[in-house]
């Protein structure tokens, strides 16, 4: 700040720049549509207006409505002329297809190109006509339209005054007229701003006469104005609030003045409003000297020029991303989010989010109940869905298996379980869905010894699928595909969840705990309240009322095999259509009810209207164990049943005979149909049923313990 | 015309709404002058084509200036080629602070208006839900937004198709209803203009932008 006996170097404050949201938004989809890879610099406007508040600037922005409109639009450009909240300024914009590209710009040449275009219309007295164009600006910018990272970077080009202004006095405005002066300036200004057609004109002059009187002129008047002989201001809107600095346009602004009307000493008034009146308080008249440069005689000569915005400081460009509100994936995410929080807001301040977005659902089946299921679970925020099934999606699936459509039976059809997992990540990018193609190896179905091999390798598979899903669905068509499920989710102490479905009824239920502590728990999961009631139940081996029952506990029979024996058309499950969807939807708000239940997997069993259990405290209302419905009736049937000490899938005898044998053991019960039998007992529990003849009825119904709704 | 159903169920129709949001606009510019004004945004022609006698249209305040407490200065890696010759006459300054935008749009489900607003920082980033939360000024704030009358989620704006932030409209009628109560209904006309006023001078407290005593005073 080193001055000379004239007095300090002036300080103009930096002007600042503000970019709407909008305006990226239609840069890219001018880009997008109409400029593709054309690098050709863009007319564009800035608007700013007087500084209107005393701690705060305004700021030069940039708006929608900043870019060149379609002229096939026929709208009026209308709002690219300015009103008295915008004044409207020329820009340029540079923007590159490439990152590079945007670092290797000249900016110095592109800084000059514009000083040069301001100099010119000093010169040829353009400025005269049309000061706005003494705020000219560049803009730089690059789109990356893949991550919609947006780099900018705004220039004001200022003529350098060599040697640079000085600033003689400057104080505010109202210091300095008289009163009578003062009244009169604030009228005058009120008007000039008032009115259209010159309240977007942000250099004028202020004559002030003998009498106290003050009328503004425009430029072009100053010629007139001098002959008159008064008191001359050379105002201007300023953007700046400082009370000891003027706003940037007046460096361009004493630029023209010395180098159109040669004046050395210059009267100038920063304009500054405050509750949309002028405010003399806060605007501030100051007098500057000017010393003419010797190098401005030159005709040819260029000012140098200043005025790339710094960055927090410091000399760097601007970086912003706008991926939340324009990439689709992170927007659909988001929607989806604020979706179940305002359920949760409005309705069930209990609900765990994050927990539903990472339990990792296992789907076996892919078919009407896995479709629906999978949806009604993204539906629930969930987002890691694995589904299995062997079979392809055939001609006469989309009608009833809701992920399919007529694209995926082509060609032979593809892969249900590929299929659906694209279909969900096609609904919701967002979603973690996997498809895997395996068949389910099935008690009663003996397996040639060549195939041994590959049976083996599902077993593994699906013993790993298992242990790493916390949730598991069993949605097959047949009884015999969900023993060896239940039989690892059982010894796993994993929730499951079975559906199953008649011609027009259906079973929905939740299979209980395991009943063996995982002595090699090994796994370093934090202790949910999925596996909280182990604990409890692992002393009660003997004791299986305790434990709720699975899908097999009420039968007699071991799984066989229900596939044969049977016509073509009753071994694909005809079912009336609505069952589906009803059961599915049951399943999975049945799985929202136990994550939510304090106990889990170990939750007893709950009735609508009975003293047991009757929890007004869950928010989500009961949790039962069991529900049969009828479409015949359009009734349910809440149920419970325990788990059966001689049950073939999930009793302590045969899931340690599956921890101490593996899958000799498997292979066993698929190879030999009676052996599960006689493993649990069932065998010997049979005989002696018959010796005393006693009718079996292969169907049970718990009629003590169901409740209709 | 003007109906006294503001007052009686909490809702207001379409022709009330922009009655009332252009009352609400010239009371603020009169005693709230502090702020920018509210401007109307007519959107009649946006299809393309001007639907005769339908209004279309939403209130909006740009550019209110927040302050907030200043960060530390990251420090990013810039490219600092090209430098300028320095410059003793340029003075740096910087405002610390973060610019509102605030919409008023009607909702035509739910009968009545609700506030959209976008926030960003000044580099233009705009801010997330998390940071426009922590940056909320007042007390009251957190009280309105705990309350089960006022929370915010993000919508696409009905005008601009961009997702903004809104106050959800859900709770309005009923604590529109609970506050219009004991209004005088035989001043059919004030019904409307109370509407607007009455109903910002709540949701506005979300930003701490409270109305002036006397713009309070002026609907009686």
């Amino acid at each position: 700040m080193a001055g000379n006996e004239n007095g300090p170097v002036l300080q103009f404050a930096a002007f600042q720049s503000s970019v709407d949201e909008g305006f990226w938004h239609g840069l890219s989809s001018l880009k997008l549509n109409k400029l593709k890879t054309d690098e050709s610099p863009i007319s564009i406007t800035g608007f700013y207006a007087p500084c209107s508040n005393p701690q705060v600037s305004s700021h030069l922005t940039l708006l929608t409505e900043s870019l060149p409109t379609e002229p096939s639009d026929g709208l009026p450009t209308e709002t690219s002329r300015g009103n008295r909240n915008k004044c409207s300024v020329p820009g340029i914009l540079y923007n590159t297809n490439t990152l590079e590209g945007y670092h290797s710009l000249d900016k110095q040449g592109l800084l000059k190109a514009e000083a040069k275009k301001i100099w010119e219309d000093i010169r040829s007295g353009k400025a005269e006509e049309d000061s706005s164009v003494l705020l000219r600006f560049l803009l730089i910018s690059f789109a990356d339209l893949k991550k919609f990272n947006f780099y900018y970077w705004f220039a004001f080009p200022a003529l350098v005054l060599d040697p640079p202004a000085t600033l003689v006095n400057l104080r505010p405005a109202s210091q300095w007229f008289t009163l009578q002066e003062a009244e009169s300036v604030s009228a005058c200004c009120n008007e000039w701003r008032m009115s259209s057609l010159t309240a977007d004109v942000p250099f004028f002059l202020v004559s002030i006469s003998s009498n106290s009187h003050a009328t503004i002129r425009s430029l072009k008047d100053f010629k007139a104005c001098q002959q008159d002989g008064h008191k001359i201001l050379f105002a201007f809107y300023d953007p700046c609030h400082l009370p000891n600095n003027p706003g940037w346009p007046l460096r361009n602004f004493l630029a023209f003045i010395s180098a159109r009307w040669n004046i050395k000493k210059v009267q100038f008034l920063c304009y500054r409003e405050n509750h949309g009146f002028a405010d003399l308080g806060l605007s501030l008249i100051g007098e500057a000297l000017v010393q003419p440069s010797q190098a401005w005689q030159d005709q040819q000569h260029v000012p140098n020029a200043v005025g790339w915005e710094l960055n927090k400081g410091k000399r760097i460009p601007r970086c912003i991303n706008l991926s939340t509100s324009m990439d689709p994936t992170r927007m659909a995410v988001s929607a989806a989010d604020l979706n179940l929080k305002l359920m949760r807001w409005r309705a069930l301040p209990s609900l765990d989010l994050s927990m539903l977005s990472s339990t990792k659902c296992l789907l076996l089946g892919a078919g009407t109940l896995g479709c629906q299921v999978a949806r009604m679970l993204m539906a629930w925020g969930v987002r890691k869905i694995t589904l299995v099934d062997s079979g392809k999606v055939a001609m006469s699936n989309p009608l009833r298996q809701s992920l399919y459509t007529l694209e995926d039976c082509l060609d032979g059809g593809d892969f249900k379980a590929l299929a659906a997992a694209k279909s969900l990540r096609r609904i919701f990018p967002a979603v973690e869905a996997e498809g895997v193609v395996m068949a389910i190896p099935m008690p009663g179905h003996p397996v040639p010894s060549q195939e041994e091999h590959n049976v083996l390798d599902d077993c593994r598979s699906l013993h790993d699928l298992v242990e790493s899903h916390d949730a598991i669905f069993l949605l097959t068509d047949t009884r015999e595909s969900r023993w060896l499920p239940t039989l690892l989710c059982s010894n796993a102490n994993k929730l499951t969840i079975t559906a199953a479905l008649g011609f027009d009824s259906f079973l929905v239920m939740r299979h209980g705990a395991g009943p063996l502590t995982a002595t090699d728990e090994s796994k370093a999961e934090p202790v949910s309240s999925l596996s909280a009631g182990v604990e409890e139940m692992s002393m009660t081996q003997g004791d299986s009322k305790m434990r709720l029952g699975c899908y097999f506990c009420n039968d007699v029979v071991a799984p066989v095999d229900s596939t044969a024996n049977r016509t073509l058309d009753q071994q694909c499950t005809v079912t009336r259509p609505g069952l589906a969807p009803i059961a599915s939807a049951l399943a999975v708000e049945l799985l929202v009810g136990i994550l939510h239940h304090p106990l889990g997997i170990s939750a007893k069993a709950e009735f609508g209207n009975s003293l047991d259990g009757g929890n007004s405290e869950q928010p989500l209302g009961i949790l039962p164990h069991q529900i049969r419905g009828a479409l015949s009736q359009f009734s349910q049937m809440i149920l419970v049943g325990h788990s059966s000490n001689s049950c073939t899938a999930c009793c302590p005898i045969v899931v340690s005979e599956y921890r101490k044998r593996g899958l000799d053991f498997v292979l066993q019960a698929i190879n030999h149909p009676t052996y599960l039998e006689d493993l649990t007992g069932l065998t010997e529990l049979m005989k002696s049923a018959n010796s005393f003849e006693l009718d079996w009825d292969n169907e049970t119904d718990n009629d003590d313990d169901c409740v209709e709704i | 015309m003007a109906s006294n159903q503001a007052t009686c169920d909490g809702s207001l129709s379409l022709i009330d709404f922009q009655i009332a949001a252009n009352d609400f606009a010239e009371k603020w510019k009169k005693f709230n002058s502090a702020y920018p004004e509210w401007l109307w945004i007519d959107c009649s022609n946006r299809l393309g084509f001007a639907a005769h006698g339908v209004i279309d249209g939403y209130l909006s305040l740009q550019n209110v200036f927040i302050r907030r407490s200043l960060e530390e200065e990251r420090d990013e890696g810039g490219c600092n080629d090209d430098e300028e010759p320095f410059d003793n006459a340029t003075l740096s300054t910087s405002d610390d602070g973060d610019q509102y935008h605030f919409h008023v749009v009607y909702s035509p489900s739910y009968r009545v208006p609700v506030l959209y607003f976008h926030v960003q920082n000044t580099d233009g980033q705009p801010l997330n839900l998390d940071e426009i939360k922590t940056n909320l000024p007042t007390k009251s704030a957190k009280v309105l937004l705990e309350s089960k009358w006022t929370f915010i989620t993000q919508q696409e704006h009905p005008y601009l198709n961009r997702p903004w932030y809104m106050l959800h409209p859900c709770g309005t009628s009923e604590w529109m209803k609970l506050l219009l109560v004991g209004v005088d209904n035989s001043m059919a006309t004030n019904g409307t203009e109370r509407y607007m006023i009455s109903w910002f001078s709540v949701v506005g407290q979300v930003f701490g932008l409270k109305l002036p005593f006397e713009m309070l005073k002026s609907i009686g």
